[in-house]
């Protein structure tokens, strides 16, 4: 791109062919107020701050939205200009209800500390007073359009960095407003709750319920760290007050993996379940009571080293780190019978990838990022927009704005039917029959070139019954030929498949996925969605490694004794629990009380991601390292300390 | 030298501007070797006389407020809005997304602890203006003071400044809206 000058108030200032003003004044150095600019989003020049004056213009031009040209001069500091912006952000007062007094925002609001740089102290026109109305509908957003300066910055968020648009302008001139879908209250529209909206809004018109009140922005500490709930490994901001989490940000938006979503937003802030505080064990008459960390790890070491046959089960919630002394452990006790809570998923995703190419390596598998560069993206039994939703984001952003080609193959309803260029609908249980008449009809449209090429994927297929497959699945030809081509002309295509097709435990299934991924594009580009935020961690690890179910195994009681390492993990329990029945003696090792813990025979505290330090593997296989956001309780010890204590003691 | 003539009134807000104007501390005491309160909600004079300097705080939100405020600006030569309700209306302009009868309903008649309620009509009780005012939209206002309530350093600039000649306008680093 092709260099220009432009004189910005007397000075020489450089940039790029393509720059607007505003972004070469703010690569310079020039200070040049803003509302409605928002880094990484497209700019609309709603707000009017950054008027500046150009020679040769008629009037002041808003500097986000002008093209910076070679040998223009700007003006962005006269008196003029500054007395329009004074002007603009008196109007901003009088069009709704700004008033700071009673405003959640107050202290932190872009427009009141503009205010205070122009010394608005007072406005010079009639106050509108509307009557807006505040939605409070959403579990977890307010919308007061009371405060509202129609910025436009959280729609933009929406659209651009979510993907989902839920938010946009709705009604014309005086009574335009900030609508969700067709106008309709935000806690009953299609929102995913990514929270983007409430960090992007300059005002307090967008806040979130739990952080309202629980400190400002400015009063908190920020602590960087990584999410580790889902595999994705979102980049977050925890800003913590006193001790306590008031509202967790992303870094930077616009950034992958940096937007978020309402599980990483919201769900740390929501402690509601029964921690676990002390270790526990059972009282001669059965009850479980507090008692010291010695105590609990002694009555382990007696009853764990003298029981044969002691199974071991981890979370993909625990951190590397404890997993590694979850594993030694393990070893210490000779235990054959070690596997995560969804080991199921690691036999079945790594049996189809040797099944495939004969070895058995999540390697192959994609990147995340390729998702937003890819011109076509299938999507398999995967609810990403519930379990993944960054990665919803991501197939959401790449079909608007990538113009991606969605194909969905689900029984189900969800999120991304609508988007789909395709959706096919096979019966339950037949996904494999659809992803053969999928692979038929891409290997139909394939030019002779590529098919030479893929010859050994090409045969794969060759003996499908296209016709036949749709007649049986009940899908129309008519989609499946589109989806084929679509396939078939993509360049770059990602699949997506996860607990939609893992819950067959059918590795061959996972294979033809991958046979169809190696039809399209280059190179297959795959990404299995896992349950845990360090699923992968753990399988590489090789903690998953046993041939069958252990949790299955101990429900058919063929372990004497167990211990479990649930970390903070909740999910399952219920079933977990029941599979205990058989064990003569459990340890449980958990943040929360739940029906695993009930069970057990001696409970040992852990710790909470936002309390400890650790590492976690991403879906594809990035490692990330968590800090403490908030001390935890001086009297928890971390997972792995107590790991390793419980491995000392066994010795003796 | 004599004494600067001031006057200053509480129309409808919550006294607190006031009450941070009191906050200066030994200011004060500089303060009354310079100026003399013609008229305070602290003295409970009533009328006015001529004065130089006139603090209004608090909105306008009734025809007695009205008055008042018509009637200072006609004794004094400078008038300063101080707080919030007189800069922008404040806290009192919440009502003003609501028709005034809304406002006198659920006021007299429908809050869950009126029995028999009736929103009072009686010679001498001021009738509620349509919407509730900030003062430059009922008088002219020469220099402005915000805040909720405003700093009493802020309170204290902006009197060193009329003393001294100038009309103030509260910097930006001691002004606050909230």
């Amino acid at each position: 791109m092709s260099e220009i000058t432009l004189t910005i108030n007397g000075k020489q200032c450089k940039g790029k062919q393509g720059d607007t003003v505003l972004e070469v004044c703010l690569a310079n150095g020039i200070d040049v107020p803003t509302l409605c600019h928002y880094k990484g989003l497209a700019d609309i020049a709603a707000c009017r701050m950054c008027l500046v004056e150009v020679e040769k213009e008629r009037k002041p031009v808003p500097a986000c939205a002008y093209p910076a040209r070679d040998g223009i001069v700007v003006t962005t500091n006269s008196e003029k200009i500054e007395k329009y912006r004074r002007l603009v952000l008196e109007l901003l007062f009088t069009e709704r209800n700004h008033l700071c007094a009673y405003c959640v925002a107050s202290g932190d609001c872009e427009l009141q500390s503009m205010a205070y740089k122009y010394q608005m102290d007072n406005a010079r026109y009639q106050y509108a007073w509307p009557n807006q109305i505040t939605d409070s509908s959403h579990p977890n957003l307010v919308i007061d359009h009371n405060r509202c300066i129609l910025c436009g910055r959280c729609i933009r968020t929406c659209d651009e960095i979510t993907g989902a648009h839920v938010l946009d302008f709705g009604k014309r001139g005086w009574k335009t407003n900030v609508c969700a879908d067709i106008n309709q209250p935000l806690g009953e529209s299609s929102c995913i709750s990514c929270g983007g909206c409430f960090q992007a809004c300059p005002t307090g018109a967008i806040f979130s319920k739990i952080s309202a009140y629980r400190g400002r922005p400015s009063e908190c500490t920020s602590v960087e760290s990584t999410c580790s709930i889902c595999g994705v490994g979102c980049s977050i901001n925890g800003l913590v007050k006193n001790n306590r989490l008031v509202r967790i940000d992303s870094p930077d938006m616009t950034k992958p993996r940096g937007l978020l979503c309402e599980i990483g937003r919201f769900e740390p802030l929501y402690d509601a379940a029964d921690r676990i505080t002390t270790p526990l064990k059972r009282n001669s008459k059965g009850q479980l009571v507090s008692c010291s960390y010695d105590e609990a790890i002694e009555a382990i070491a007696k009853k764990l080293g003298a029981s044969g046959g002691v199974a071991g089960l981890a979370s993909g919630k625990a951190s590397t780190e404890s997993l590694k002394a979850f594993a030694e452990l393990m070893e210490k006790l000779g235990s054959k019978l070690v596997d995560t809570l969804d080991g199921d998923d690691c036999r079945t995703i790594s049996q189809g990838i040797a099944k495939f190419d004969g070895k058995a390596g999540l390697d192959m598998e994609a990147r995340l990022e390729d998702i937003l560069t890819a011109d076509s993206i299938v999507v398999i039994g995967a609810y990403p927009t519930k379990t993944h939703p960054v990665i919803g984001s991501y197939v959401m952003r790449a079909a608007s704005k990538n113009k991606a080609q969605l194909i969905v193959i689900d029984p189900l309803r969800n999120p991304f039917s609508f988007r789909a260029s395709v959706w096919l609908k096979p019966p339950e249980g037949k996904k494999e029959t659809v992803i053969n008449a999928l692979g038929k009809s891409v290997v139909d449209h394939l030019s002779a070139k590529a098919s030479a090429d893929k010859g050994k994927y090409v045969k794969a297929f060759k003996d499908t019954d296209i016709k036949k497959a749709a007649k049986d699945l009940g899908v129309d030809m008519h989609d499946m030929v589109k989806a084929g081509e679509i396939l078939a002309a993509s360049k770059n295509s990602v699949i997506i498949y996860g607990s939609g097709v893992l819950q067959y435990k059918d590795a061959a299934m996972v294979a033809t996925i991958l046979n169809l991924a190696a039809l399209v594009g280059d190179k297959p580009r795959i990404i299995s969605l896992k349950r845990y935020g360090n699923s992968r961690g753990a399988w590489e690890l090789g903690l998953a490694k046993s041939t069958v179910s252990v949790a299955a195994d101990l429900a058919k009681g063929k372990a004497k004794g167990l211990y479990l390492l649930m970390a903070d993990d909740l999910t399952n329990t219920q079933a977990l629990a029941d599979g205990m029945k058989g064990v003569e003696f459990s340890v449980v090792q958990a943040s929360y009380r739940s029906p695993v813990t009930e069970k057990a025979d001696v409970v040992l505290p852990s710790l909470l991601w936002t309390e400890s330090k650790g590492s976690y593997t991403s879906i594809d296989g990035i490692s990330k390292k968590t800090v403490p956001l908030v001390k935890a309780n001086p009297a928890i010890k971390p997972d792995a300390e107590t790991l390793k204590e419980v491995a000392k003691q066994l010795k003796k | 030298m004599a004494k600067v003539k001031v006057a200053t009134v509480w129309l409808e807000s919550c006294a607190g501007c006031h009450m941070s104007f009191l906050d200066v501390d030994e200011f004060i005491i500089d303060l009354s070797k310079l100026v003399e309160f013609r008229r305070s909600p602290i003295t409970d004079i009533k009328g006015f006389d001529d004065v130089t300097v006139g603090i209004v705080e608090g909105s306008v939100g009734n025809e007695e407020e009205k008055e008042v405020i018509e009637e200072l600006r006609h004794h004094c030569k400078i008038l300063m809005a101080l707080g919030d309700c007189a800069c922008f209306g404040g806290v009192c302009a919440m009502r003003n997304t609501l028709a005034k009868e809304d406002v006198l309903k659920r006021a007299y008649i429908n809050t869950p602890s009126t029995y028999k309620g009736k929103i009072p009509k009686a010679p001498g009780v001021p009738e509620l203006l349509d919407k509730v005012y900030p003062a430059n939209q009922i008088v002219k206002v020469d220099c402005y003071v915000p805040g909720c309530p405003p700093e009493p350093e802020a309170i204290k600039y902006g009197l060193t400044e009329l003393l001294a000649g100038r009309i103030p306008v509260v910097p930006s680093n001691i002004m606050r809206f909230d």
